[in-house]
């Protein structure tokens, strides 16, 4: 039972960590942008739902609507000021800027909707038991939408013809741009509909915790980070699978160990990983730096 | 040209603002505040300097300390030891400076106190309650009590009287001051016949509780003890309900906050904890400070902004009596009598901090309320 249970609060935790993982495998794996920006924007454009809901009094579902473009907007904002004017410098130049533009972006989330956490209402209430677990509906939710969405991305990127370009440029940029792909554009794209994508999983994940911080950024751009390279740069599937690895793992740890060892097995295992399958779980080899 | 006179004006306004600053001097006193002002303790931090400011204002409205206006140096340690050493050494280096007040954490304070104490400044920390802080130095000093007065009050007062539990698990924060909690809390419960099923500790900015409470769980405790600042406790018992975990949820003075009523809501009640400060005694003194902070921050002051406000106080006396010298301050301060603050008696020990006297609070209907 104890087992059991333990198992299901970290598929729970995977779930949320799966989620993050999508958009962050989308701006990092498909369009090689390097981000240490990506928990600030998340967090940014959480908030904003926040105000509209709990400040201006908009119906929940609205707001969070009207937060998604506005989400989208801090992408293209954030691919202007990062990532535009550096596309053929190295690389680690992207980390500079990223890594800068998300201290920025921290203390301005902290200066307009304060320091302190706030507390975000839940999706949807309620919770059924099978066989003494119990589980709730959001949980329920968390995984069919990382799933749904999951899904939807594959056929973006195998029906759509901005789909297949980033696929292309992901692959090699200057036959891309051979091919008339308006490499521009399809980065703009891309990175907004992740930054998007990680706002829409960050709504889900503190509706499940019910709060919001603006301290909670940088962390949560961290545990992407790492669900990512763990599961595979490349691959959104290894991503997934990647999160409900390391969110199970994890909750096995602090069972088995104690809560001290928590983030040592799972590292533990990610450098095992790495040194065994540098390309992560399920990705290909690629040249990022 | 064009550039000669604008590099030329730009010399002599910095030259005349200089000057007028070198002639102020002569005419306020500087405090340090060290505290973090961004980061994960940001909202402290604000308490902090809102809570200062108000008594440095009410100070000056009275002709400030031996006639001299009070200024506060404000400095950004954000939460860190590392950048709060590197605020006390640029403190210390300071000749204006006087003495500081700061900083939030015990962690920080305590990696600042080698170099206030070898400088010869005070360092009078509102709220680090580690009791290896006062006593690590000549200098420091701490009024908030510490967690080895409070632990046992915790473990008696609440634990055994108040809820009459036989077992309690505890659950605490990786830190210094987490660590001290827990420590202190579990030896008083082996003297005192409190068994201790289980103690698990998470690391600052958790935000998954799950898997550390369903092993405490395990155990069955009658109570949970939980060693957090209120955004975590209020998580933490959030996670409590969800589990549909019956237990008892009494925690240490750093849960009592307005705060915490909103982000815990229902999962909160019958929360039961201690405070040295309650914002509904109807002592003059209490409820003017009360107000003021409410009308400048636009929330009720908690016990960490009050202590905060009483350090300023307490330290404009021991400059009153003692004169503007570092170390003519320390001992002035070390003599301080019985003091009367918003958070009550304010005495000093030998080693610099304070024994305090325990309110029990309990969050019933969604507020505060204490239990006489």
């Amino acid at each position: 039972m104890f087992w059991i249970r333990q198992i299901i609060n970290g598929i729970t935790q995977g779930s949320i960590y799966a989620l993050m993982a999508i958009g962050y495998s989308l701006i990092f794996g498909k369009l090689l942008l390097v981000t240490f920006a990506f928990g600030e924007m998340v967090v940014f454009g959480v908030f904003v739902s926040y105000y509209l809901y709990a400040i201006v009094g908009l119906n929940l579902f609205l707001a969070i609507i009207i937060a998604l473009p506005i989400s989208w907007g801090l992408g293209m904002l954030v691919d202007k000021i990062c990532y535009e004017k550096f596309r053929d410098e190295p690389r680690f130049l992207m980390l500079i800027t990223t890594i800068g533009f998300g201290i920025f972006l921290k203390s301005f989330t902290q200066l307009i909707f304060g320091t302190g956490y706030r507390s975000y209402p839940n999706f949807i209430e309620g919770k059924i038991i099978v066989g003494g677990v119990r589980i709730t509906y959001i949980q329920i939710f968390i995984i069919l939408t990382t799933l749904l969405l999951l899904y939807g991305l594959n056929l973006f990127f195998k029906k759509t013809k901005l789909g297949v370009g980033i696929i292309a440029l992901s692959n090699d940029l200057d036959a891309a741009k051979l091919v008339g792909i308006n490499v521009n554009k399809s980065i703009k794209f891309g990175h907004s509909l992740g930054v998007v994508l990680g706002v829409f999983g960050g709504m889900m994940m503190v509706s499940y915790y019910n709060a919001i911080g603006a301290s909670m950024g940088p962390i949560l751009g961290l545990k992407a980070f790492t669900v990512v390279v763990f599961g595979g740069i490349t691959s959104l599937p290894g991503a997934i699978i990647g999160g409900f690895t390391l969110g199970i793992l994890e909750n096995l740890s602090v069972a088995t160990f104690g809560s001290g060892y928590k983030d040592i097995v799972a590292f533990v295992i990610l450098i095992l990983i790495l040194v065994l399958r540098p390309s992560g779980l399920l990705g290909k080899k690629i040249d990022l730096f | 040209m064009k550039r000669t006179t604008l590099i030329l004006s730009f010399i002599f306004i910095l030259t005349i603002s200089l000057s007028m600053g070198a002639l102020a001097q002569t005419d306020t006193v500087k405090i340090g505040l060290s505290a973090p002002l961004t980061g994960d303790y940001a909202e402290y931090g604000e308490n902090f300097q809102y809570s200062v400011q108000i008594a440095a204002d009410e100070i000056n409205a009275e002709g400030g300390i031996r006639g001299k206006e009070v200024e506060i140096v404000v400095r950004d340690s954000q939460g860190n030891p590392a950048q709060a050493a590197a605020i006390a050494q640029e403190f210390v280096n300071n000749q204006d400076i006087v003495a500081e007040i700061g900083d939030f954490t015990s962690t920080a304070c305590l990696a600042a106190a080698p170099i206030y104490e070898s400088a010869g400044m005070v360092q009078l920390s509102p709220t680090s309650s580690h009791p290896d802080f006062a006593p690590s130095g000549e200098y420091m000093f701490g009024i908030v009590g510490t967690q080895a007065v409070e632990g046992p009050f915790n473990v008696k007062e609440l634990a055994l009287n108040y809820l009459g539990l036989d077992s309690s698990a505890v659950i605490y924060i990786n830190n210094d001051w987490g660590v001290a909690t827990m420590e202190n809390f579990v030896a008083s419960a082996e003297r005192n016949g409190l068994e201790i099923t289980g103690t698990e500790s998470f690391m600052e900015g958790e935000t998954d509780y799950s898997a550390i409470l369903t092993n405490l769980e395990r155990d069955n405790p009658d109570g949970i003890y939980i060693a957090a600042m209120y955004q975590e406790a209020s998580q933490i018992v959030r996670e409590i309900d969800r589990m549909d975990w019956d237990v008892e949820l009494f925690g240490p003075s750093s849960v009592f906050s307005m705060e915490f009523l909103k982000l815990a809501g229902e999962a909160g009640e019958g929360f039961v904890t201690n405070t040295i400060f309650y914002w509904e005694e109807d002592r003059a003194a209490v409820q003017n400070y009360v107000e003021e902070f409410e009308k400048r921050a636009g929330r009720r002051p908690n016990l960490h902004a009050a202590v905060a406000y009483d350090s300023m106080n307490i330290l404009a006396d021991a400059i009153e009596r003692g004169g503007f010298d570092r170390s003519d301050i320390r001992d002035a301060l070390a003599e301080t009598g019985e003091y009367m603050g918003v958070t009550g008696k304010i005495k000093f020990t030998d080693a610099g901090d304070v024994v305090r006297d325990y309110l029990i609070l309990k969050v019933v209907d969604n507020d505060w309320k204490v239990i006489e």
